[in-house]
């Protein structure tokens, strides 16, 4: 297997159709009136977004843009409002910077200078947002986490990664971003530099320390059950870059998963009952 | 026997735990299916329930002698054609012991069943964790010809095919529910499975989404030389009436001499080294 871009090429049109059908199905099995996600101006959620709208329509798809002082950025904010404006998403802004500050105020022991912390706060509580307006509208939580950060362990958890559907998780960020373009997301948004947006100034490939292009092709090997030797020999990178990011994904996996749990009887919630979701009886 | 028949592929979506609502769709299509000519009217695996079911197979089990077996019974006789459909089947002998089954019914009743044989228990399947394996292949000589019975993922062991064409078998059915990744294997092994055996081979796949799985549908007939002769539409539900003829067989034969040329003292070597994997 060679491990090129080619590699990751796909017919983004098929993929485009069972991510729609995907969405679709998923909201009218559940009897929701639409989705709500989080729009942040970046590619991620902007992809996620125009897929929503591309399936159930613009109009049932509630962009929330949610600022807070510290890392607030107009243009972000104009992207958010321009990509809704062009796909017909509906948007509110909800500014949690003073919710932000009494949460601070509320617990004794935070450290102001402390930065992943208290950013992860940041993330929780745009999720708690986002599910008051599920909750109140009967809405789906339509995550935007792509396989790139899911498999790197780099997401907020119960925060950003929170939702009830993730159409976008399988496609590393290379994929979206190429996916972006195909859907019609303008070039300059879908090759923005990506940020979680828990600090200023935060980067994604500056934190992760490696470019999503080569990030991509190691795991893209690595799913495929390819030894760090075979890897590195094929993209000519340092061995110990490759198992780092191997020791990150597997590490990180007890953020992909339900809490673990002491087995105790006879079927455990997590791990043995397996039942089927979104199984509505009575409806079509 | 008939020469000549006529097959409906009927490729439906199912709804998950709802026998009722997919006996109805059932037999909505096997009434068209008659009304159209047809002798014999096919639907996918575990169409009786929808696929995706986990723990929830335990509650929706049956004998094959139960309630919905008897409804499709009802269903063929009253439209006077044949049908195939698949269903869980509890064991008659235990209480827990499920098969994927897929159950030949005509228009007097009854007439076999198959228990698949590979469960496919990787990647998004976890049939092993459920269902117990068949041993047998199943092939009934019936008025609409001899007709073989496999189940999806068989299709990836030629062996299941060849007993079944050893046996007698004209018309090899496959019912499935075949996610859309693996839809280019389906293609291939549909048209290989048929080829390599000389016979007929009718292929009906699930549609729609279940646990985030997209069936893909692309139902289809396969002549004996491995030319699709129709096929359904990718991800949607849909009803095509496609026509075998025997007769085909056995310029198939003349022309591909494939069972002419078996070499049976391979077979020993084939379990030999197998076993040995």
């Amino acid at each position: 297997m060679k491990l090129t871009a080619a590699a990751l090429d796909t017919d983004f049109s098929e993929i485009q159709n069972r991510i729609c059908n995907f969405i679709k199905d998923y909201v009218k099995n559940a009897n929701a009136k639409g989705i709500v996600l989080g729009l942040s101006g970046g590619i991620d959620s902007s992809t996620t977004a125009v897929l929503s709208s591309l399936a159930i329509g613009g109009e049932k798809v509630l962009g929330l843009i949610i600022p807070e002082k510290e890392t607030v950025r107009q243009k972000d904010i104009d992207d958010a409002k321009a990509i809704a404006k062009q796909f017909n998403i509906q948007t509110q802004i909800c500014d949690i910077t003073e919710a932000l500050n009494n949460l601070y105020k509320s617990i004794p022991i935070l450290d102001q200078k402390e930065k992943l912390c208290k950013g992860n706060i940041k993330a929780r509580a745009r999720m708690i947002v986002l599910y008051y307006y599920a909750n109140i509208q009967n809405r789906i939580v339509c995550g935007s986490s792509d396989k790139s950060e899911t498999l790197m362990g780099y997401f907020t958890k119960w925060g950003d990664a929170a939702a009830d559907i993730t159409p976008i998780i399988d496609l590393y960020k290379t994929q979206v971003r190429k996916l972006a373009l195909h859907i019609g997301i303008p070039r300059e948004l879908a090759l923005k530099p990506s940020t979680p947006a828990l600090w200023p100034d935060q980067f994604a490939e500056a934190e992760l320390g490696i470019k999503y292009e080569i990030l991509d092709l190691i795991l893209y090997g690595l799913e495929r059950f390819m030894k760090a030797e075979e890897i590195e020999q094929q993209l000519k990178i340092d061995k110990t870059v490759i198992n780092s990011i191997k020791n990150r994904l597997v590490a990180n996996e007890h953020k992909r998963r339900m809490p673990m749990a002491p087995k105790l009887a006879f079927r455990t919630p997590g791990n043995d009952f397996r039942i089927p979701r979104n199984i509505i009886k009575g409806a079509i | 026997m008939k020469n000549k028949i006529k097959i409906a592929l009927c490729q439906i979506s199912c709804k998950r735990e709802d026998k009722k609502a997919n006996l109805e769709k059932i037999e909505e299509l096997t009434v068209k299916a008659q009304q159209e000519g047809a002798d014999l009217a096919i639907f996918p695996e575990l169409s009786l329930t929808g696929y995706v079911l986990k723990d929830q197979l335990y509650e929706e089990a049956e004998i094959i002698t139960g309630q919905s077996v008897k409804k499709i019974e009802a269903i063929a006789k009253k439209a006077g054609i044949y049908i195939i459909f698949g269903m869980p089947e509890l064991s008659e002998k235990t209480h827990a012991t499920i098969y994927n089954t897929a159950v030949l019914v005509g228009p007097k009743g009854l007439i076999g069943k198959y228990r698949k044989m590979y469960l496919p228990t990787h990647s998004v399947f976890e049939e092993k964790r459920y269902f117990r394996p068949g041993y047998e292949s199943a092939v009934f000589n019936t008025d609409i010809g001899n007709i073989g019975l496999t189940i999806c993922y068989d299709i990836f062991f030629p062996e299941v095919f060849r007993l079944c064409r050893l046996k007698g078998a004209q018309l090899i059915v496959c019912i499935s529910a075949s996610p859309a990744i693996r839809r280019g294997y389906f293609e291939t092994l549909t048209a290989a499975r048929a080829l390599e055996n000389t016979a007929y081979l009718a292929y009906v796949n699930l549609v729609g989404i279940e646990e985030g799985l997209q069936f893909w549908g692309g139902s289809r007939l396969i002549s004996p030389t491995g030319d699709v002769l129709t096929k359904a539409i990718l991800n949607e539900d849909d009803f095509v009436i496609c026509e075998v003829d025997y007769s085909d067989l056995r310029t198939a034969e003349t022309f591909i001499p494939v069972l002419r040329d078996l070499r049976p003292e391979l077979f020993s070597k084939l379990k030999e080294y197998s076993e040995q994997i």
